[in-house]
């Protein structure tokens, strides 16, 4: 019904395309606020025999122990690793046996436990999900296992695809001690001073329903739906304290350079950012059009220069992460070690001349049309809709937010595009650069684009004063 | 494949092989749909019957066409999959297969270099392509509004694609950088390549899909026109639509675009069979970095062989998830291995199923190599459980159902069969074939396959990187 308002009222907006479609309709669904607190949002949708879930707990890796990076992270883990009755293999056999997942995982502002079953196991799935929230039993050899487990994982990450990190590295130089700063899973050297005891710590003072929220979506009738749910979260406590505000991080000015030495390595993989937008920023349609043009999409004008043009690279791309407060913007590409400094050069200025020049009228109806194109798919299948209906309420959104985007990208101007290349992109000057390749070849580049602190591939952290090395 | 947003992965095997098992995981939703007995109304529950609504058309010229119409969202998604592979290739060219996947976008007599992605994305579409030891396939997404756009840029390359020698040149730098990043700054990838090379020594399914370095230095504009005129033909195409359009309207925009190309002299049979292979062979690749890799290849069979079902679940029950038998003696309970996972390659003729571990940084090869020994010992000699069957065929029940949620999932496995498995109408009939798999079947198959005699290990030894 909102969609249908909604289509009616930009009818004559949308003249110039020929398809109606240019909002994706919010569907139809229920939310309830349980006696704990626990929000709760019911999506019937039954396309097909499935029925997907997501809860959100507020808070995340940000809540971290200083100096415990990773301490979310493990405790999401862990989840899944025996609750209940159940020990982990007999977690595994009841989730696995029924064809369903579970997966539990942290990111920056919460903790997500979310899956799929067969909608005949639905009630299976309530069982798993309140237990793995309600009554995980932290297993201390599990733990032990887990911990070392993800341990070595970071390590084969760096024999097989250093790029995958360029984040962890580029956002400890970036935002330093701000909670965003941290690495999300942790680092080698982090993950080992996490104890049981950090784990059962962040359980239990920062779960709690207050601070979640239960989507479910698919195929399953939203009464008996509701009750079983009050069945199995209504005794949930709530948490023992209020989230902490997260402060705004600031942006850096001038530049500095991390150059993280991989020996022998083919290539330099580089990231470029500074801190960018929050998740509400006001003018997000005409954020994302500017991004799609500049480094979003296949023709973007970085992945014109570098790649297409210039045959520098595979893949050039620059993307805002979006959180409460201001996340980064970020510029990622690689090129043959030899060319490192060309490639480098050819980023900056590219992001210099989108400061300069802007984007065009032709571009800017390309880039309009191709996020109205392409948006329809990321809300496809109730997993889809699960993470959406998810988000929305971690980050305080309208639902407006999806059901009016097509809205909000055709009514964006030249001038509000502008106004947002103005102030949302860094300038080529204030950057916090990261290089990861073979020093001894690249470190001239490196020191020409500004101050450099150098450290290895090999050190067990994503920031050289923390490594020590 | 071009861009890096896009989760399909072409080149290293071992994801395309998990690719090519989410395809056979398909099956077994049909088998639980029909053992579990309670039909909706409204829900595809009866799936042959949901195969009723595919269409399928074969053009004079010798194109196959095939129309999933699904109008959940305002979208199309067009596979095009072009019969040709890395096995096409021989010494001097590996790697043109791939190679052509990038030329596709760069021009034709009709449109300048990148004219393809500006009109595309202009209209609202994006697009991709991966490339794989048997096919090269090119995938768009776009609004329904730009069907007809979409078709004539398509049928445009397919026809009229120019060979500028500058583009041509920069190109094949950009998948230089390609071949960099998957397999040269990649161990597990530099270990796959190395084992894919040793395990088959006549069969073109030894040739590394990105191409042998000197390879993509040196292909010439000859090689590139030769490849195009001998292969880029519609009777060496199976184009697949899926989405929100009207199946007859599609024909006939089809028709239109397609209709006037002119059939293609044939193309090449690969000829060589592999010959069985008669002991185990050995290969270290020594790379810097940290963590021990112990890939294992065993032959396996073709996708239309009967018993690909039978090795579909036994993969499954192997490495698929955490109750997997793999996955829990020798990560959970032995820790031999930080993660271990397993998968088979369904291509044309019989490829490889590969094991492959990485080990803790003081991991024992030697050690971890007895223990997967001993598992396999095991299963050769106990079999499966029928606990173990009944998860699998569970677990394949709702990958189908996941496959199946997006328009992008169907594309992918209509077109599968059609092309891998010879018919579409596989993926719709297929199921009374896997819902009558045994636990006998799945013993027998894995007797046939785990034999040390027809396996390649590879080892990949880490050193500590040279200093500076």
């Amino acid at each position: 019904m909102l969609a249908a308002t909604l289509l009616a009222g930009i009818s004559a907006a949308s003249a110039a395309l020929s398809d109606a479609h240019i909002n994706v309709p919010v569907p139809a669904h229920q939310r309830v606020t349980l006696g704990n607190g626990l929000k709760l949002i019911l999506v019937p949708r039954a396309d097909v025999p499935l029925v997907a879930f997501n809860l959100v707990l507020r808070g995340g890796a940000r809540l971290d122990p200083v100096g415990r990076d990773g301490t979310a992270a493990l405790t999401a883990d862990l989840l899944t690793y025996g609750a209940g009755a159940r020990d982990a293999y007999a977690w595994a056999d009841a989730v696995e046996g029924a064809g369903g997942n579970l997966d539990a995982g942290a990111h920056d502002e919460a903790i997500l436990v979310h899956g799929q079953f067969l909608a005949r196991d639905a009630a299976l799935m309530l069982q798993l999900l309140s237990d793995a929230v309600l009554q995980p039993r932290f297993a201390a050899e599990e733990f032990a296992k887990l911990r070392d487990r993800r341990i070595e994982e970071l390590k084969a990450v760096k024999d097989s695809s250093p790029q995958a990190l360029l984040g962890n590295y580029g956002r400890a130089l970036l935002f330093g001690g701000h909670a965003y700063g941290r690495a999300v899973g942790g680092s080698e050297s982090s993950l080992l001073q996490i104890t049981l005891a950090d784990v059962t710590h962040y359980y239990a003072s920062e779960f709690g329903a207050d601070r979640a929220t239960l989507v479910i979506v698919g195929d399953f009738a939203p009464g008996s739906m509701q009750k079983a749910v009050t069945a199995a979260f209504g005794a949930w406590h709530r948490a023992a304290q209020p989230l902490p505000p997260l402060a705004e991080p600031a942006r850096i000015s001038g530049r500095r350079v991390l150059l993280v030495d991989a020996p022998g390595a083919a290539q330099t993989y580089f990231w470029l950012g500074n801190v960018g937008v929050a998740r509400r920023f006001a003018q997000r349609a005409a954020l994302q059009i500017s991004n799609a043009a500049f480094g979003g999409r296949f023709g973007s004008m970085l992945n014109q220069e570098l790649r297409i043009k210039a045959g520098l690279t595979y893949s050039a791309s620059s993307a805002f992460t979006r959180g409460t407060v201001s996340g980064d913007f970020a510029i990622g590409s690689f090129t043959q070690t030899d060319n490192t400094a060309r490639a480098l050069d050819l980023a900056l200025a590219t992001l210099g001349r989108l400061q300069a020049d802007g984007l065009d009228a032709t571009t800017l109806a390309s880039a309009r049309a191709y996020l109205l194109g392409q948006y329809p798919l990321a809300f496809e299948t109730s997993a889809d809709w699960a993470g959406a209906f998810g988000d929305l309420d971690l980050y305080d959104l309208p639902e407006s937010y999806i059901g009016e985007f097509g809205t909000e990208l055709i009514n964006t101007d030249a001038s509000m595009l502008k106004s947002v290349i103005d102030s949302a992109y860094p300038s080529p000057d204030n950057l916090a650069i990261v290089l990861i390749g073979d020093a001894a070849k690249i470190r001239a580049a490196a020191s020409k684009l500004g101050p450099v602190t150098e450290m290895a591939l090999a050190a067990t952290d994503f920031s050289p004063a923390k490594s020590g090395r | 494949m071009r861009g890096a947003e896009e989760e399909i992965t072409a080149v290293p095997a071992a994801q395309l092989s998990a690719a090519a098992a989410l395809v056979s995981f398909g099956l077994l939703g049909v088998a639980y749909a029909g053992a579990s007995g309670t039909p909706r109304v409204g829900s595809p529950v009866n799936f042959a019957a949901a195969g009723e609504v595919v269409r399928t058309r074969t053009l004079s010229n010798g194109m196959q066409i095939i129309i999933w119409p699904d109008h959940k969202i305002p979208s199309v998604v067009l596979y095009n999959w072009v019969h040709v592979g890395s096995r096409n290739e021989g010494s001097g060219t590996t790697g043109l297969a791939h190679f052509f996947e990038h030329m596709m976008f760069n021009g034709t007599a009709r449109r300048a270099p990148g004219e393809f992605d500006r009109l595309l994305e202009a209209s609202g579409g994006s697009n991709n392509a991966f490339t794989s030891q048997d096919v090269t396939v090119y995938q768009d997404w776009f609004p329904r509004s730009s069907l007809e756009l979409v078709l004539d840029l398509e049928s445009d390359r397919l026809a009229n694609l120019a060979f500028v020698p500058k583009v041509v040149e920069s190109e094949r730098e950009v998948v230089y950088s390609e071949r960099r990043l998957r397999v040269e700054d990649s161990n597990p990838a530099m270990l796959e390549e190395q084992v894919q090379a040793a395990a088959f020594v006549a069969h073109p399914y030894r040739i590394p899909t990105i191409g042998w370095p000197a390879d993509i230095k040196s292909w010439t504009l000859a090689d590139l026109q030769n490849f195009y005129h001998t292969w880029y033909a519609p009777n060496n195409c199976t184009l697949v639509l899926v989405g929100d359009l009207d199946p007859e309207q599609a024909f006939a925009l089809v028709e239109k675009y397609y209709g006037a190309i002119p059939r293609g002299q044939g193309t090449p049979a690969v000829r060589t069979t592999e010959p069985e292979q008669s002991g185990e062979r050995r290969l270290t690749v020594e790379h810097a970095g940290k963590n021990p890799l112990v890939l294992l290849a065993y032959h396996a069979v073709a996708a239309d062989d009967a018993r690909a079902p039978a090795l579909n679940l036994l993969q499954t029950i192997l490495t698929g998830g955490d109750a997997a038998r793999l996955h829990r003696t020798l990560v959970e309970d032995q820790k031999l291995a930080v993660e271990i996972s397993s998968g088979w390659s369904e291509g044309f003729d019989p490829n490889l199923y590969l094991i492959s571990a990485t080990l803790p940084e003081t991991g024992s090869t030697a050690e971890f190599e007895r223990a997967l020994n001993a598992e396999l010992a095991r299963l050769i000699k106990d079999g499966v459980t029928a606990a173990e069957l009944t998860r699998a065929k569970n677990q394949q029940a709702a990958l189908f159902w996941r496959g199946v949620a997006t328009l992008d999932g169907k594309a992918r496995l209509v077109g599968e069969f059609a092309v891998l498995h010879g018919d579409h109408r596989k993926l719709f009939t297929a199921p009374a074939a896997y819902e009558a798999v045994t636990a006998e079947q799945v013993l027998s198959v894995a007797r046939e396959v785990f034999r040390s005699r027809q396996r390649t290990v590879g080892v990949l030894q880490p050193h500590a990187a040279a200093e500076h």
